[in-house]
């Protein structure tokens, strides 16, 4: 018998948390880091809409976005939040949607203007997108064409409240019900849309798994073998719960 | 405004047959074709004589009552430096005509965006595939014949919106006018 002490792994000394006190636990922290998240926000732009000049103004020093912790950011991979600022077009939310997907989460989108709320000034245009939230999660809309810089921090510092107070979570919803955007996108751009990114594998990742995650739109992706090459793409599909 | 034209675009249009032209302003000359196969050669010849290198744009026109096409060239020339808009008008069944993109390539990118706006059929045309409107599955929604509202009804969905004020003016008569 050696003079030292044996450490077992795990120690006899500890207990094994239970499910109810794992999932307090998780939600004690998640509650944290939502309060860090609201003040730390990353934002990227999207600007093909005019709403981008009501921007500089928001950032430059009379408003100064960044003394409520918000920096402009470059690459979807690093921000947190996605301003849509104004009109899209067909076309336009085809990247959106791609760009959107490249974001890691938590993230949120804000809609900025009347376009993308009912398409504004462009209601009757065949190639403007009347609904951002048809297709993507929105978290929050700011009326106005265009809204003003004071509108637009308004907003800001209303979307930091929803995020800090753990009411920010629309982003789940396009795990839980990836099946019912992946449709609305199909309807727009015809039937063999789909982006190269692996939501349903996401959605496994993040715990997000949800009844509607899969479905009969998800399946048309069954014959492209997307994600897990080689392996065929319905093991890739397959519905695990 | 003077009535006398520069003397390359005289011996021009004295050789084509079937041109009118009119002065729309002072460096601005609006030219009629009646026979619409008589553009390329009109081209060929301002371009040789006159100078006009630069082709600044094809527009195109849809009269639906006459069933006709209008195609506008716009050429400009640094010799004259009188900007000669060049106009024919085609049938809109079948709506083709021939592409002079041989003459001046930036041509390709306008035939190709009429293409797609009006469907009219450029032979020879360098590329006809879609350019601006890759989504697009309908028919070319620049033609007057093109609903766009019925469009816009069938493809899209909008939120409703009807606050309580809006409830209230409407009781007592007023509202939204269709």
């Amino acid at each position: 018998m050696p003079d030292y002490p044996i450490y077992r792994d795990p120690p006899e000394q500890c207990r094994t948390p239970d499910a109810e006190e794992r999932s307090l636990w998780g939600r004690t922290l998640e509650r944290i880091a939502d309060h860090c998240r609201a003040r730390s926000l990353f934002v990227l732009h999207y600007c093909t809409g005019c709403g981008a000049i009501e921007l500089p103004p928001s950032m430059t020093s009379r408003f100064d976005l960044e003394r409520v912790g918000m920096q402009p950011m470059v690459t979807p991979r690093q921000a947190d939040l996605l301003l849509i600022t104004g009109y899209l077009s067909v076309k336009t939310l085809k990247r959106v949607i791609l760009t959107y997907e490249q974001m890691q989460g938590p993230k949120y989108v804000m809609g900025f203007g009347s376009c993308t709320i009912n398409g504004g000034m462009y209601w009757n245009s065949y190639a403007t997108v009347k609904r951002l939230d048809q297709y993507l999660p929105v978290d929050m809309y700011i009326a106005g064409c265009m809204p003003r810089p004071e509108a637009i921090q308004q907003a800001f510092l209303q979307l930091m409240e929803k995020i800090d107070s753990g009411r920010a979570q629309n982003w789940k919803e396009y795990y839980r019900r990836y099946d019912h955007y992946l449709g609305e996108q199909q309807a727009l751009f015809g039937e063999q849309f789909h982006t190269p990114t692996d939501v349903i594998g996401e959605a496994r990742h993040y715990s997000l798994f949800g009844p509607e995650t899969l479905g009969e739109h998800t399946a048309k992706l069954a014959k492209y073998d997307l994600y897990h090459p080689g392996q065929g793409a319905v093991d890739a599909l397959e519905v695990k719960r | 405004m003077s009535k006398s034209l520069p003397t390359p675009l005289e011996g021009v249009f004295r050789r084509v047959p079937g041109v009118r032209w009119r002065q729309q302003a002072e460096r601005h000359l609006r030219v009629e074709l009646s026979e619409a196969e008589n553009l390329p050669a009109l081209l060929a010849l301002l371009k040789g004589e006159a100078g006009y290198r630069h082709l600044s744009a094809i527009s195109c026109v849809d009269w639906p009552d006459a069933d006709e096409f209008e195609l506008v060239y716009h050429l400009d020339s640094y010799t004259t430096q009188v900007l000669i808009s060049a106009h024919i008008r085609l049938p809109a069944a079948p709506g083709r005509y021939v592409s002079v993109s041989g003459l001046y390539r930036p041509a390709g990118f306008f035939e190709r965006d009429i293409h797609e706006m009006f469907g009219v059929q450029f032979e020879g045309a360098l590329d006809l595939r879609p350019f601006i409107l890759t989504e697009w599955g309908g028919p070319p929604p620049m033609r007057k014949s093109f609903d766009t509202e019925g469009y816009v009804r069938d493809h899209y969905q909008w939120v409703d919106y009807g606050p309580e004020w809006l409830a209230e003016l409407e009781k007592r008569g007023g509202g939204i006018v269709e």
